[in-house]
């Protein structure tokens, strides 16, 4: 019983402090203090070297989902909508979620090892002790980095993905060129493209907040860096698929 | 000045910190002794207000800091160097940007001012060559000496050091012991070092304090402090 409480009052301080460094850096934020020069590096370092990745993972989901989508639409004679199908999926769910696991295990895990190695090697502090603020320095240029560049991802994402699907349509399923591309234009209308973007701008903030805050929690050398590494990542993963569970139904409910 | 009335500390049930009343005069190098696990450094962290103490207070040039929010050490940490037991470069940087850091940060120099600056206070510690060089491509020592230049660069009248010597070889030790006596003398600034280098201590301190399980047990010059007749100053001593 005795562990039990003290689980919960860990748990419950623990998100108490977690909160409390999100909204030390939405009041960063807010006042304008923000190092556009830290901002681009690290847009380029989360952005760029991720971009090979996603390409990757989004053509062969998109390719995967053509082929099943085909086997089972064809039963109906329906081989055609498979265009449809591979669009919507990506763009309403599965774009906006697969970027953001693999951005979180990527960059998020990047963000985490490298200010938990700050951290245990004392540069945190010591940018305190230079007159500095760290949340300024080291935190809001990666959240507002995450920010920019997950949504960007995501939009790539979907249109590699549906280019992924275009090659099984196209050559393996023949179906014709024209009528694919006419399909997946006629499949999105901006409602299904605003879901999926919207859920991304709220993912990119967890990554952030989450990988940011688990790596300035850091203690216990290069042990704990590998630890809360791992928790960040973990965490992120966990927060993107309960929000993306709450987002879609409140995206339903009001958009359909 | 930095005055410290009756400073405790306790982290869980373990006082670290047991009511330390000390006096730093301006302009001196306080040495602050001790075996492991002391307090010494705990104590050098509470000067510089990166904990707060239970009980107690520290004014430096007569403002409290103990009462100060995080917004108000920030600023007063621009007129303080601290020099960490590791460096604490930063790690993406290099010798050149880490020492140019507070300057770009806190002063209005232009780029040619601050790449003079930087180059002067590395001539200083003896890095002049090591400017593009980045922390992981460095020894100890120079580490040390890298971060000694990022503390003074912003010709600070305080300065603070946590066991500069930990970690190095008697003759890099020594080297660094001396160059902070150099620079605490040039600069006029008020040094306080801890260490557990009795034989460097003494070679450098004007005033020295043994600590013992978070109390002061002894203090005076090093001449003093030598000819004490106390059982534990003589063992740790000897």
């Amino acid at each position: 019983m005795k562990t039990f409480f003290s689980a919960l009052l860990n748990f419950v301080v623990g998100t108490g402090e977690a909160l409390f460094f999100f909204g030390d850096v939405c009041v960063h934020l807010l006042k304008g203090k923000i190092r556009w020069g830290e901002v681009l590096k690290q847009i380029y370092e989360q952005g760029v070297q991720s971009v090979i990745i996603i390409a990757l993972t989004s053509f062969a989901t998109g390719a995967v989902l053509a082929l099943q989508g085909y086997v089972m639409l064809n039963r109906f004679g329906a081989k055609e909508n498979v265009a449809q199908l591979v669009a919507l999926s990506l763009v309403r769910e599965l774009s906006p979620v697969f970027s953001s696991f693999i951005f979180s295990g990527k960059a998020g895990a990047r963000i985490a090892a490298e200010l938990g190695t700050m951290k245990v090697s004392d540069q945190v502090t010591a940018t305190r002790t230079l007159g500095v603020d760290p949340v300024e320095f080291l935190v809001v240029p990666r959240i507002l980095a995450c920010f920019m560049v997950l949504p960007g991802l995501v939009v790539f994402s979907e249109l590699i993905g549906i280019l992924g699907g275009y090659t099984i349509g196209v050559f393996d399923a023949n179906i014709q060129s024209s009528a694919y591309i006419h399909q997946t234009i006629r499949a999105i209308n901006f409602v299904d493209f605003f879901s999926g973007f919207i859920k991304t701008l709220f993912f990119a903030a967890i990554i952030g907040w989450v990988c940011c805050y688990q790596g300035f929690q850091t203690k216990g050398g290069s042990l704990g860096v590998g630890q809360y590494t791992t928790k960040a990542v973990a965490f992120s993963y966990i927060m993107v698929v309960l929000f993306n569970a709450v987002l879609t139904k409140i995206i339903l409910t009001f958009w359909g | 000045m930095i005055t410290i009335k009756g400073l405790s500390k306790r982290f869980d049930q373990q006082l670290v910190l047991d009511n330390i009343n000390l006096e730093i005069k301006k302009g001196e190098l306080l040495v602050i002794l001790g075996e492991s696990g002391s307090g010494k450094s705990v104590l050098l962290q509470h000067l510089m207000g990166l904990l707060k103490p239970d009980q107690g207070s520290i004014a430096i040039d007569g403002q409290d800091i103990t009462k100060m929010k995080e917004w108000q050490l920030l600023k007063m940490r621009k007129n303080i160097g601290y020099l960490f037991q590791e460096g604490a470069l930063y790690d993406f940087m290099t010798v050149f940007e880490n020492v140019a850091f507070p300057l770009v940060e806190h002063t209005q120099l232009k780029r040619k001012d601050i790449k003079d600056k930087v180059k002067r206070v590395l001539k200083t510690v003896g890095l002049e060559e090591a400017g593009n060089k980045f922390p992981s491509e460095l020894s100890g020592g120079m580490k040390k000496r890298a971060a000694l230049a990022r503390a003074i660069v912003l010709d600070s009248k305080i300065l603070f050091c946590d066991e500069p010597t930990s970690g190095l070889d008697p003759i890099k030790s020594r080297s660094i012991s001396f160059l902070i006596k150099k620079i605490s003398s040039e600069l006029h600034c008020t040094t306080v070092v801890t260490s557990h280098d009795i034989r460097n201590s003494f070679r450098i301190a004007d005033q020295v304090i043994l600590i013992k399980e978070g109390k002061v047990v002894g203090s005076g010059t090093p001449r003093v402090l030598q000819d004490s007749q106390d059982a534990f100053i003589q063992e740790f001593l000897s």
